[in-house]
């Protein structure tokens, strides 16, 4: 435990197999890493390599063949507390007979809090993505970035150290991304938050992580860990007219392309 | 205004077709001389002094409450074990080939059974009633329940929620659509149960009277029997798709912007 104290994620030597009709299929080759208390992590690789695979290793949501991942120190099994998980499909992720306020709330219900305390919790996520009129409404009644941020207010509901998204970006606009992307980062600086985001996007990965992770090959390595000293706060504008943002996303794209 | 006529349309669209049959039917039995098919006139006369209301209480309310009670039970029976043997996958594959067996039996077969076991009176009905309305929603429910969403079912586990708490709190509520379809055919399936029961060793009932018109060939009083029948089958329809309406809000609001 003493080793790990400052890593808010260890993964370590993981192994995953699948067995498949033609045979073992295997995705994930001792991967190492470590995840730093309080920072942004982008995972990203060609697609089909296994950044799902590993995101769902991360949050307990399945068991790796080989090697053993540890969230502040404790090992896994099964989702562990204090970690927040948005997931790809948001559209199917919010439960469509609840409301937007009690899809916020069900995340807190082993979490011992009074009903008021609950409301006021929901009402605060809300807030703190924008939404404060929108308690009332079904998911279904919102647009999609709207739904996104249902999703992640459910995620900040409880308050966790961690969050962990698979590609939470994915099917909106291109205006609406930008929105979400600022969302994020205000929210892990609000709540000081370990974020750990798999995502095809390298402009976003590079715009909003301090650490990238490439995966490549086939079982998947990682291939190279590259860090982010672009300044926080980070802006639209500023930040990706930083010298360094052309030059780490050249950089990163080459690696995930396998040019480098 | 506009809301206003769209109603009067609406009104119009459907029940064109229904006056039009009544007066074509008032129309051509009028100088009816076959006593299987009296006027309609005739009927109506009947209907009125049958129905509104002096034989309600010895005939439409027995044959109500039988349905009411009978079909209570099989909702209970029905969605209590099928949320089990739904969120049980053992369960279900040791029950299904008899659950299967069973429901394959119409219904109706079952009732001397019941006459057997229990005898004539109401209790044998209402035990018919539930028994064959259970299976099509015990059915609805363990498909309803087992075939959630893969993608709710991990979120839910994300929350770290306890599996009583996936079961009640999303299991159950993403079957709701489901089991409204089972309960529809259960209904249906009930009210049937319901007047094939009493046609046999009853006095009261709809069923009964119907039948006991006809073989005392007083036919206009079958014609109106069967007319109410239609009536009340068509005012449960309605009753029942007003109660899916509301409780399944979000699924249709979903549907409709899908």
């Amino acid at each position: 435990m003493e080793k790990s104290v400052n890593n808010a994620i260890t993964i370590d030597s993981v192994s995953m197999e699948y067995q498949t009709a033609g045979g073992t299929k295997r995705v994930l080759h001792d991967v190492s890493y470590q995840v730093s208390e309080g920072h942004f992590v982008s995972i990203v690789g060609p697609s089909g390599v296994g950044k799902t695979t590993l995101l769902r290793l991360l949050t307990g949501l399945a068991t790796p063949t080989n090697g053993s991942i540890a969230v502040r120190g404790q090992e896994l099994h099964g989702p562990p507390q204090g970690m927040a998980v948005v997931l790809q499909d948001y559209t199917r992720s919010l439960m469509p007979w609840l409301t937007v306020a009690k899809n916020i709330a069900l995340p807190l219900k082993r979490s011992g809090l009074s009903k008021s305390e609950v409301a006021e919790r929901v009402m605060s996520s809300l807030e703190e993505v924008g939404l404060s009129g929108s308690g009332r409404s079904y998911p279904w009644q919102l647009s999609g970035g709207m739904q996104q941020r249902v999703s992640i207010a459910r995620a900040i509901a409880s308050r966790p150290s961690i969050l962990v998204m698979d590609e939470p970006f994915a099917s909106v606009d291109a205006q609406t991304r930008f929105d979400l992307e600022d969302l994020v980062l205000k929210v892990r600086a609000d709540f000081d938050i370990t974020t750990l985001m798999v995502t095809h996007d390298i402009d976003e990965a590079v715009y909003l992580s301090d650490e990238i992770v490439v995966l490549r090959g086939s079982p998947a390595e990682v291939r190279e860990v590259v860090s982010i000293n672009i300044p926080f706060p980070r802006s639209q504008v500023a930040s990706r007219n930083d010298p360094q943002f052309a030059h780490l996303r050249t950089r990163v794209y080459a690696l995930v392309r396998g040019l480098e | 205004m506009r809301r206003a006529w769209r109603w009067v349309i609406a009104i119009a669209v459907a029940g064109w077709l229904p006056v039009f049959f009544i007066a074509w039917w008032w129309h051509a039995s009028a100088n009816s001389k076959n006593p299987y098919f009296p006027p309609l006139s005739k009927i109506w006369t009947e209907f009125k002094a049958n129905w509104i209301f002096t034989l309600v209480p010895v005939h439409v309310v027995p044959s109500l409450i039988n349905l009411f009670v009978g079909f209570a039970i099989a909702i209970v029976l029905g969605i209590g074990a099928g949320t089990l043997l739904g969120a049980s996958r053992t369960g279900a594959r040791y029950t299904e080939p008899l659950i299967d067996f069973i429901r394959s039996i119409p219904p109706v077969a079952l009732v001397p059974i019941f006459i057997l076991l229990l005898g004539l009176d109401a209790k044998m009905r209402i035990a018919s009633i539930a028994f064959s309305a259970t299976f099509p929603i015990l059915l609805a429910t363990i498909e309803g329940v087992r075939h959630t969403n893969p993608v709710l079912l991990e979120t839910a586990q994300t929350f770290r929620l306890t599996n009583q708490q996936i079961l009640w709190r999303v299991r159950v509520p993403y079957a709701k659509p489901t089991i409204f379809a089972g309960l529809q055919v259960g209904l249906q399936i009930a009210f049937v149960v319901t007047i094939a029961s009493e046609y046999l060793g009853s006095g009261f009932g709809l069923g009964a009277f119907t039948l006991n018109a006809t073989d005392s060939f007083l036919i206009v009083d079958a014609w109106t029997g069967v007319i109410l029948l239609g009536v009340l089958g068509y005012a449960l329809s309605l009753v029942f798709d007003a109660v899916e309406r509301v409780s399944l809000r979000w699924y249709y609001g979903q549907k409709k912007l899908a």
